[in-house]
């Protein structure tokens, strides 16, 4: 029985004691889905046996067939799950059929959430690391491929087989794309948010702060870089003025008297940077009202009209919103 | 030709620092399919804005009545999704279907109710929190009081038990039985909960603090948070454990989070005082809001996540989100200070200058996000030739973003706003003695809260009002009076109409 050729289950032998449902019976539906004829007949079976709660191999068979013409079809997965357990089937069996599957269908929740629960079971998390790599040399920001990854390490929480690569794991992703997103959060997610116990061998606040440093002076305008920069900041509690004289190398166009000078902590943008960046104006910004004085605020507000009318022009109204709200501030 | 190359030339394409990445790859040839979007000279007498109302019309009933092409049938689990989002569009297009199709449409919606409570995506399966919403919702547009209209054929304590049965310790809730906890399930289940008058502590208690804990370092919340186990004990959480969102920042789910976080208010107010409650960082939330909101090179549509493209659909799941901030005391009319002249003064002084284009554009009412700029994207680049509207171009159309583009537009359009004057008066008119009409088994202990928060419930849901004044005229729709689409209800992406009938029925009023 290849996938080329489906077999009808109407017409295989093995099933002919089973009546299979309609879906709709006494009315004609709107909006109806114009099923294929294999599609129709394998759902017909499967809400048969579904009534009839049937726990067996060939339940297996079908709820293949139908997750590999619907991966979406959550009742089927659900359904498959249960019966696995009832059946004791090998679960390791149903992992390589995940691997085959989990890349054509990357994108169902249905696909990884069924992994969740195998790996769950099997209790075997190190193999995964590397199928979850793999995936997304597909599609390098697939939401669920990283939720999976991130719900991993939490779960099985081990130091050594685990979380001990993970840092490296996104540097490498960070290499193939400095404006991952995805990466930047799981960079987060793995040295600052999580109850990652690798966290006592890392280094300090003041490394981690030059890794995204250096990476704002390669492409300095990059959303997820100072989002990142950002988040750091606040979850250490570190005032924003800490590293303003950074900062303001990425509010002025390029300055070739800088270029002979290399401090590492102060890592100035490259020749070819789009200059000033509109994040950093927003940083400076942040900076001066922080200060909490009419100073600060007069300061902030010339940079916030910089935005509304030359930079960040989109935003205009949100670039008012902030210069009223810090003058509403700075009242007595 | 001339004037389109020149604003090309203006227009700047997203800066990428000479430093190519597969992101700013995609990102480029995203801007330039777009910007062959813009409106040129030889438009001719029509307008490049104009909202092609009567082609989606038409693609809408196709997909209604001729039935969706078999590639749908990946969505053969959200049937009752299909039909909300044909129903909603119509409305809010202002369209009313015919009492047949109406009658159809209730039939195969009660047809996806389970037995055991809660609606599936299609007879014979499972319950699920999603198309619990999507099917109750749909019900709303097309069902009625009475018999055969429908609503009474929902099964409101089924529902609750369904509910009640997903539920976690740590205040989640599953989206269906052994499946995956998501904050999208959460939306769902609490606007059902509130619309249907089966909101209880005992079904909502730990949930704000599930849903705060969601919020990611970008502002924005992800799909779900989750905790550290202990590596020696299977199952078993690790005392002390933080619990980090799982997934970035994302446009869905933040709205999801949002409207759960709103419609938790009524009960988060009526616990004691010196109870600690969860809270949300709303200045990150604004933050990450309004940079998802592409450049003008992007024509100002709105994308999901950082550093990832514009997409018509987010235009409410993000643009939407706006109106929500509102209940929570950020952007509006309601919440503007009332400050001294003095410092009405500096405001102008400092906001001189910033006067764009027509200054009925830039005024406080107008909400923190690019309204005009939106509109614009949804016409000139969501609107498929052949009706529906989509994605992006040259993406074809679906029923799903012919959804959301309309919902995004019709916010982009309208101010609607939490008023806490009707808030108040609902609040003050509701009869004490009007007990719900379906027993949940609720406990005597929390009779007093309970009946509270039933109160609270309904009039917050039920408060939210448009803004008059601006309504009486066209200024703020891009096109003109004929692209008026009806208004939507922030919250539960329904008319207000819509809203107020389901929920009046339901609180027995």
């Amino acid at each position: 029985m290849s996938q080329d050729r489906p077999e009808l289950f109407a017409d295989r032998e093995e099933w002919k004691d089973v009546e299979p449902l309609e879906q709709y019976e006494n009315l004609t539906p709107l909006a109806p889905i114009l099923y294929t004829a294999e599609y129709k007949d394998a759902t017909g079976y499967f809400r048969a046996i579904a009534k009839s709660g049937e726990k067996s191999p060939r339940v297996l068979e079908l709820t293949e067939a139908i997750i590999r013409m619907n991966p979406g079809h959550y009742s089927a997965w659900q359904y498959r799950y249960e019966t696995l357990l009832a059946i004791s089937a090998p679960l390791d069996v149903e992992l390589k059929l995940m691997d085959e599957l989990a890349v054509k269908y990357l994108k169902s929740y249905q696909v990884w959430h069924h992994r969740r629960l195998l790996v769950t079971i099997m209790r075997k998390p190190v193999p995964e690391l590397a199928f979850i790599t793999h995936s997304f040399s597909e599609d390098s920001k697939n939401y669920h491929t990283w939720s999976y990854r991130q719900w991993l390490l939490a779960y099985f929480n081990d130091e050594e087989d685990l979380w001990a690569g993970e840092l490296d794991f996104v540097e490498q992703m960070l290499g193939q794309d400095i404006r991952n997103n995805s990466a930047w959060h799981h960079r987060f997610f793995v040295v600052w948010a999580s109850g990652n116990p690798c966290r006592a061998t890392i280094l300090t606040l003041f490394e981690y702060d030059r890794y995204v440093k250096q990476s704002i002076s390669l492409a300095p305008n990059n959303a997820s870089a100072w989002n990142y920069l950002r988040g750091v900041l606040n979850h250490n509690k570190v005032a924003f003025s800490s590293i303003a004289e950074f900062v303001k190398l990425y509010t002025v166009p390029y300055d070739d008297s800088r270029k002979d000078i290399v401090d590492v902590d102060v890592p100035p943008p490259g020749p070819s940077a789009d200059l000033p960046c509109a994040a950093a104006l927003e940083f400076l910004a942040d900076v001066y009202e922080q200060q909490g004085d009419k100073d600060g605020v007069e300061k902030a507000t010339e940079l916030w009209k910089s935005l509304a009318t030359e930079h960040d022009t989109i935003r205009v109204k949100y670039w008012e919103h902030r210069i009223r709200e810090a003058l509403e501030s700075v009242q007595p | 030709m001339a004037a389109l190359e020149e604003q090309k030339k203006q227009l700047r394409m997203t800066p990428f620092d000479s430093y190519p990445t597969p992101t700013s790859d995609v990102q480029h040839e995203t801007e330039e399919i777009l910007l062959k979007h813009l409106p040129g000279d030889d438009d001719g007498a029509q307008s490049p804005f104009a909202l092609h109302k009567p082609v989606h019309m038409q693609f809408l009933v196709k997909h209604l009545i001729k039935g969706f092409p078999v590639r749908y049938i990946s969505q053969d689990a959200s049937q009752p999704w299909l039909l909300f989002w044909i129903l909603q569009a119509f409305s809010c297009m202002g369209v009313v279907l015919d009492p047949d199709n109406r009658q159809r449409a209730v039939e195969k919606i009660l047809a996806c109710q389970h037995p055991a409570g809660g609606f599936a995506g299609g007879p014979g399966q499972a319950a699920h929190l999603l198309t619990t919403y999507a099917s109750v919702c749909a019900l709303a547009i097309a069902g009625k009081p009475g018999p055969g209209g429908g609503w009474e054929d929902i099964d409101r304590k089924g529902i609750y038990n369904f509910f009640l049965s997903l539920k976690q310790k740590d205040g989640s809730f599953l989206v269906a039985h052994h499946s995956e906890v998501d904050v999208r399930g959460i939306y769902c289940l609490l606007v059902v909960a509130t619309l249907l008058d089966i909101l209880t502590p005992e079904l909502i208690a730990g949930t704000p603090e599930f849903v705060a804990s969601c919020q990611t370092y970008e502002g924005g919340f992800s799909n779900a948070s989750f905790p550290s186990y202990d590596p020696h004990n299977p199952g078993k959480i690790l005392e002390g454990s933080p619990r980090p969102a799982l997934g970035e920042a994302h446009g869905g789910y933040t709205f999801c989070s949002l409207a759960s976080w709103v419609l938790l208010q009524p009960y988060l107010k009526l616990l004691p005082a010196e109870q600690p409650k969860p809270s949300i960082d709303l200045k990150a939330l604004l933050r990450w809001l309004v940079l998802m909101q592409g450049t003008e090179s992007e024509l100002g549509g709105f994308k999901g996540r950082t550093n990832k493209l514009v997409d018509g659909c987010y235009s409410w799941w993000v643009g939407g989100a706006f109106g929500l901030l509102e209940a929570l005391g950020v952007g509006g009319l309601e919440n503007a200070k009332s400050v001294s002249e003095d410092v009405v003064d500096q405001e102008e002084e400092a906001l001189k200058g910033l006067k764009i284009g027509d200054g009925d554009w830039v005024d406080v009412e107008d909400g923190l996000f690019n309204s005009k700029a939106l509109q614009e994207y949804l016409l000139l680049a969501g609107q498929a030739p052949g009706g529906g509207l989509r994605d992006k171009p040259p993406k074809n159309p679906d029923v799903y973003h012919t959804l959301y583009c309309l919902s995004g537009l019709s916010a982009a359009q309208h101010h609607i706003y939490p008023s806490t004057s009707k808030c108040k008066n609902l609040s003050e008119a509701w009869n004490p003695f009007n007990e719900r009409k379906v027993d949940l088994g609720v406990s005597s202990e929390d009779k007093d809260l309970n009946a509270a928060l039933r109160r609270e419930a309904y009039a917050a849901i039920l408060s939210w009002d448009e803004d008059a004044a601006r309504a009486s005229n066209y200024a703020h729709i891009v096109g003109g009076k004929e692209n008026r689409l009806n208004a939507t209800h922030p919250i539960t992406n329904l008319t207000m109409t819509h809203t107020e009938g389901i929920a009046k029925w339901a609180y027995g009023l």
